[in-house]
């Protein structure tokens, strides 16, 4: 006979079992799998009629000029409005074909510089805008193409590696295309090297020379809002249903006769040619284009947009466009930068921390935790609150008298982040009560950290939010803002 | 019905969203005209390099230096002027941001930098049409000021045109050079500056071959290989001084004879250390300078001992150039761009690094000299 | 025919390739178990640097060690080891665990996050100067192999050693001990493996940590062979360790090895005989090609996937 109460082992955690979803047809019909307010939200959300998407971001977006006079939000807005269509076209790679596109960049270069060849003076051209961007487009389709062609061969994984290594390709090409020695013909200089093209015209359309910020923001609003619905109805098309079914399980899409190969060119095609296109609108509002700006840094943040919006959804892909650019520009600033980082903690820890109540007692333990600390510092460390947070935004003037300011920071710096970051790696560990508790001084360790050590270098502290972020939102919610949860058939 | 409140919730969101963005900044209104005045109070400086990215190092040690010089100069002269901080990355397209960025914040009366030549031609347009001025401390690409595009740009460093002879002059006379090899770094700095010096090799009838690394190489084992041993010196356009060092010790590991000559990048006497070499400067080492040891100690009280090369002490003085162009403007009680703009050109000022900072009408540093540093063990000599 | 050069043209490949195969090891490993492209791991390599650096600092740094430079160089190695070793078992408890079971692109995320979380640490926490193993000062450049006219430094006969025993090293343990055997198992069928009883968890654990470990030595020999580290080094040698492990056919750790050693060569080769400006087109278009020609790489078995 057994023994009963022999100890059974332990069921997997929630990471190791396996995942329940549903694939995104179910989900689109039946909808509304989620239980609160947020499930009742988005499916209300998913449920509005598909015009009103693009007049959503039209609207507001096309009100934007008149809210603000001030040339650097104009400049932030267009380029915002350039990354907001760079999304779009990567979400068609990425999101509906489930093509993993690392050198998607590439594409965007290759749009400026073919804009930049035909409108500058470097060959002299100076061609008008209504037949250079349709060229330089058509251009980059083919490009497309030619990248996509050994993605018939390669499955998945290979294809990132392959097309991240176009994009070193094409940088190296870019950036070194200036001393070509081609016989016959001696040194030819192809694209000016690392120094790029610094003469390029305005966009001229149909006789309209577009010089101002405003011209550029609208045209390039214009161009998102075409893209978007034509995107949207391409979607919603046959090619659209197939890039899903090839995303889904590209081995039934084939059993299924759908032409595999053929949609996975198109679907690289169609992406590069969005890029190429907002390559274009770049270029001549920048009025320079250099090979620095297509390096792997803006290809990761494009990619942390449409991780963040929600590959798979044109309007979500779109939000997290803008949500990033705006927080990378208001974190470039030690005056703003602040904001955003006890913003983001606050709007985010309400859905780690639930419910409500247990979030507020978390809230008001760390403030209280924070002023113990320093009043014991005062008593035996005086060194601790000796200095002052170099931040600049009113909030850290606030926080000056909460948090531990220590002299001379240095090692301490060192040895205060190092914690926290085990410190946050071990609240994920723990569970319950405990790890309601061990939110309280973690919490206040971030704020130490971020007034002693990263608001005094925000262009760094910004990429490292990114990084966490990614990984945080990944662990958390892999789907995004607006994406549906999948599971993938192996 | 139900669907058209749905719409209309939307895009309500989405302009609300919008529309917290635009009051949350600080209330600015339009950028500045140029005649605008403002209160001298809350004056700053807006610096524009890379502070992150690959070449975090420049922008870094600038910054740095810059914020010595605030220190120092709001100790001194008792003002309380402020550094905005804008990270162009290396990116052209940042600059612009960045650039427009200062150029809507009334408070910005000058710009320390853009560090890096690609910068300078996509934001000093910018500046341009805003009178506001910029002084780097870097940037030498000749065409910058030759050209005449961008006259509210000044550079405290002398430009390429200047560098370029006094190399080759120097390798031909002093180290007998008949056979060189020329080495870039594919950035807009070294390109430009190996291409003038392989074309004044060649004018004195010198054996030029050009080479190039990447920005990321680390190894140079292979073009090492190539260089033969009738080679005398080899000119390594760099902005690292580690890749200098490098390949020095390359050089020396497989037995060379050659000698490196590093341009003034190169210039770091805790990084660039090796037992033969030369490296060119635009100024005589800030250590050497009368007054230099005293400013060399407050600055590593103040960083904490961090190495410097050349990039740093060129950024004080276009700091201190600006805080000083302010203050005069300042002297009203009201300071407009302009104003400031014209002082930075009537400027004359001793320089840390000895002499006179003066511009020339068309923004770069007059009486532009170069040095050449004989380095012996890691001991920086004067040589030419 | 140039002997001289053509003898240091592959010494030069061989240095470069060792470094390379280290990487493409850790690279093969956690691919064939994980099926997951780990970006991360040219920063481990840098993390690997920064950990051999520190320990050399505080050993008395080049000039004036405090100990025998062999057993300096060893500490060094041995502190990176442990160190990267630590730190790829972390980053894959906490950013690759969590999803096992999401869709492939998730995993890749989190590792382009935590590439950027490491270099942009390393740079808030020990600014962006480069660092110097100043190795010339520990170890005199003429102390090495003579012949002829021919100088090899004895460092980096010391890097292709190391990296050769410790290739050697993994390829007995994977092929002669039952923890090997289990990391075949588990890269073959996931599932199966764990229904024999194998821990599969643990497995997993102990493949990131012996891949991480191999990518800080090699941060320690880059160090010492090359003289510079700084935050952003980890990019390029990801890159080429990336290059390596998929021309040999990832998942394979002959591959890996031969794949690091090809691509070293054909970057000295291409460097030495053509052009140093345009070695790194040379190498991609190389990949690229052998992608094209034989997708599962030199060694790799063509993936047949069960239906």
């Amino acid at each position: 006979m057994t023994d009963e109460t022999q100890d059974l082992p332990e069921g997997p955690d929630a990471a190791a079992r396996p995942r329940v979803g549903v694939d995104e047809w179910v989900e689109r019909v039946a909808g509304g799998s989620e239980a609160g307010w947020q499930g009742a939200l988005r499916a209300r959300l998913e449920r509005v009629p598909l015009w009103s998407k693009p007049i959503a971001f039209v609207l507001p977006l096309g009100l934007f000029p008149f809210f603000t006079g001030s040339d650097y939000w104009m400049q932030v807005g267009i380029d915002t409005l350039l990354f907001m269509l760079l999304a779009l076209g990567l979400n068609v790679a990425v999101g509906w074909a489930g093509l993993l596109d690392l050198g998607y960049i590439a594409f965007y270069g290759f749009g400026a510089y073919g804009f930049a060849f035909l409108a500058s003076g470097h060959f002299g051209l100076h061609w008008d805008g209504q037949w250079v961007i349709p060229i330089v487009v058509a251009a980059t389709v083919l490009l497309g193409f030619l990248v996509g062609l050994p993605s018939r061969r390669l499955v998945g994984d290979y294809l990132a590696i392959v097309t991240l290594f176009f994009l070193q390709l094409f940088l190296t090409i870019l950036l070194n295309a200036d001393r070509l020695s081609i016989p016959f013909k001696g040194q030819v200089d192809f694209t000016r090297g690392p120094n790029g093209i610094s003469d390029v015209d305005q966009l001229t359309l149909f006789g309209w020379r577009l010089d101002s910020l405003d011209d550029y923001f609208y045209i390039a609003l214009a161009a998102f809002a075409l893209v978007f619905v034509g995107l949207a109805f391409v979607n919603d098309s046959r090619t659209g249903r197939a890039w899903r079914s090839l995303r889904e399980d590209s081995l039934a899409a084939e059993l299924m006769s759908m032409p595999v190969n053929r949609l996975k060119l198109l679907a690289f095609a169609f992406g590069a040619g969005v890029a190429g296109l907002a390559g274009t609108i770049f270029s001549a509002s920048q009025g320079s284009v250099f090979p620095a700006n297509f390096d792997v840094t803006a290809l990761i943040t494009l990619y942390a947009m449409v991780i963040l919006g929600g590959f798979g959804s044109l309007s979500g892909v779109a939000v997290g466009a803008i949500v990033i650019n705006l927080a990378l520009e208001l974190l470039r600033t030690p005056e703003k930068a602040s904001w955003i980082f006890f913003g983001l903690l606050l709007l985010t820890l309400p859905f780690v921390i639930r419910p409500l109540g247990r979030w507020l007692a978390v809230a008001v333990g760390t403030v209280v935790f924070g002023f113990v600390v320093r009043a014991l510092s005062e008593q035996f460390w005086e060194r601790g609150v000796e200095g002052t947070t170099p931040g600049l935004a009113r909030i850290d003037r606030i926080v000056d008298g909460w948090v531990l300011v220590p002299a001379d920071p240095d090692g301490l710096a060192k040895v205060g982040y190092l914690t926290l970051v085990a410190g946050v790696l071990g609240l994920t560990l723990l569970k319950g009560w405990w790890r309601t508790a061990a939110f309280v001084p973690v919490l206040y360790l971030a704020a130490c950290v971020w007034e002693n050590v990263m608001v005094g270098q925000p262009a760094v502290a910004r990429y490292i939010l990114i990084g966490a972020m990614l990984v945080a939102l990944m662990a958390s919610r892999p789907q995004g803002l607006f994406g549906t949860a999948r599971v993938e058939i192996v | 019905m139900k669907r058209a409140t749905t719409v209309l919730g939307l895009a309500l969101l989405v302009a609300a969203s919008i529309a917290a963005t635009a009051i949350a900044r600080p209330a600015q209104g339009t950028g500045l005209t140029a005649a605008e005045a403002i209160n001298c109070r809350g004056a700053s400086l807006g610096f524009a390099g890379p502070l992150t990215g690959p070449a975090a190092f420049l922008g870094q040690e600038q910054i740095s230096w810059s914020r010595f010089a605030v220190l120092q100069y709001n100790k001194q002269f008792k003002t309380s002027y402020k550094i905005v901080q804008g990270d162009t990355q290396l990116s052209a397209s940042l600059a612009r941001t960045v650039g427009r960025q200062f150029v809507s914040n009334p408070n910005v009366l000058g710009v320390i930098g853009p560090s890096t030549s690609q910068a300078v031609i996509s934001s000093a347009g910018l500046f341009k049409n805003a009178k506001l001025a910029a002084v780097s401390g870097s940037a030498t690409r000749t065409d910058l000021t030759t050209k005449g595009k961008f006259p509210t740009f000044f550079r405290v460093v002398p430009n390429d045109f200047v560098q370029s002879p006094s190399i080759v002059n120097f390798a031909v006379t002093k180290l007998k050079a008949k056979k060189v090899v020329v080495i870039d770094s594919q950035d807009d700095y070294s390109t430009a500056l190996s291409k003038g010096v392989a074309y004044r090799f060649r004018l004195k009838k010198v054996q030029v071959t050009t080479e190039s690394v990447a920005a990321t190489d680390t190894d140079f084992s292979s073009l090492v290989t190539n260089i033969g041993n009738d080679v005398q010196v080899v000119v390594f356009a760099t902005q690292t001084a580690a890749a200098a060092q490098t390949l020095s010790q390359q050089l020396r590991e497989q037995g060379k004879r050659a000698v490196v000559l590093g341009t003034d990048g190169a210039y770091s006497p805790g990084v660039f250390k090796p037992r033969n070499g030369y490296v060119s400067s635009f100024a005589p080492d800030i250590r050497l300078v009368r007054g230099g040891a005293a400013i060399v100690k407050a600055y590593n009280a103040f960083s904490k001992n961090k190495t410097f090369g050349t990039f740093g002490p060129p950024s004080y003085m276009a700091t201190w150039v600006l805080m000083t162009a302010i203050t005069t403007a300042c002297r009203d009680g009201a300071a407009t761009r302009a104003e400031v703009t014209a002082n930075v050109k009537r400027t004359n000022l001793p320089s840390i690094l000895g002499g006179q900072v003066r511009f020339t009408a068309k923004g770069d540093v007059a009486g532009a000299k170069f040095y050449v540093f004989k380095i012996t063990n890691g001991k920086y000599t004067l040589a030419g | 025919m140039d002997w001289e050069k053509l003898v240091q043209i592959i010494v030069n490949g061989t240095t470069l390739g060792s470094v390379y195969a280290l990487v493409a090891l850790g690279f093969s490993m956690v691919y064939g178990i994980l099926k997951l492209l780990n970006f991360a791991h040219g920063d481990v390599l840098m993390v690997g640097a920064f950990i051999g650096w520190g320990v050399l600092g505080r050993l008395g740094g080049s000039l004036d060690p405090t100990v025998p430079v062999v057993l300096l160089i060893a500490l060094m190695m041995v502190a990176s080891m442990i160190g990267g070793g630590f730190l790829g078992v972390a980053i894959e408890r906490f950013a690759y665990r969590p999803l096992r079971n999401a869709p492939r692109i998730a995993p890749l995320i989190s590792a382009l996050g935590v590439s950027f979380f490491l270099q942009n640490t390393v740079l808030l926490l020990w600014g962006a100067d480069f660092r110097s193993y100043d190795t010339f000062d520990l170890v005199d450049p003429f102390t090495g192999l003579h012949v002829g006219v021919l100088n090899v430094w004895i460092i980096r006969l010391v890097v292709i050693a190391s990296a050769f025993t410790m290739m050697l090293g993994l390829y007995a343990l994977v092929k002669k001990t039952k923890l090997g055997k289990a990391m075949q198992a588990t890269a073959f069928d996931r599932e199966a493996a764990a229904m024999m009883g194998i821990d599969v968890d643990k497995v997993i654990v102990k493949t990131f940590f012996i891949g991480s470990a191999l990518a800080g030595a090699a941060g320690v020999l880059v160090g010492l062979v090359f003289g510079q580290i700084n935050h952003f080094m980890g990019f390029n040698y990801g890159l080429k360790g990336f290059t390596a492990a998929v021309v040999g056919g990832i998942g394979s750790i002959p591959g890996a090895m031969f794949g690091g050693l090809f691509i070293g060569l054909a970057e000295a080769f291409a460097a030495g005989y053509i052009s140093n400006t345009f070695k790194d087109v040379i190498v991609f278009s190389i990949l690229i090609a052998v992608m094209i020609l034989r997708p599962s790489g030199l060694f790799g078995k063509a993936a047949v996937s069960k239906v």
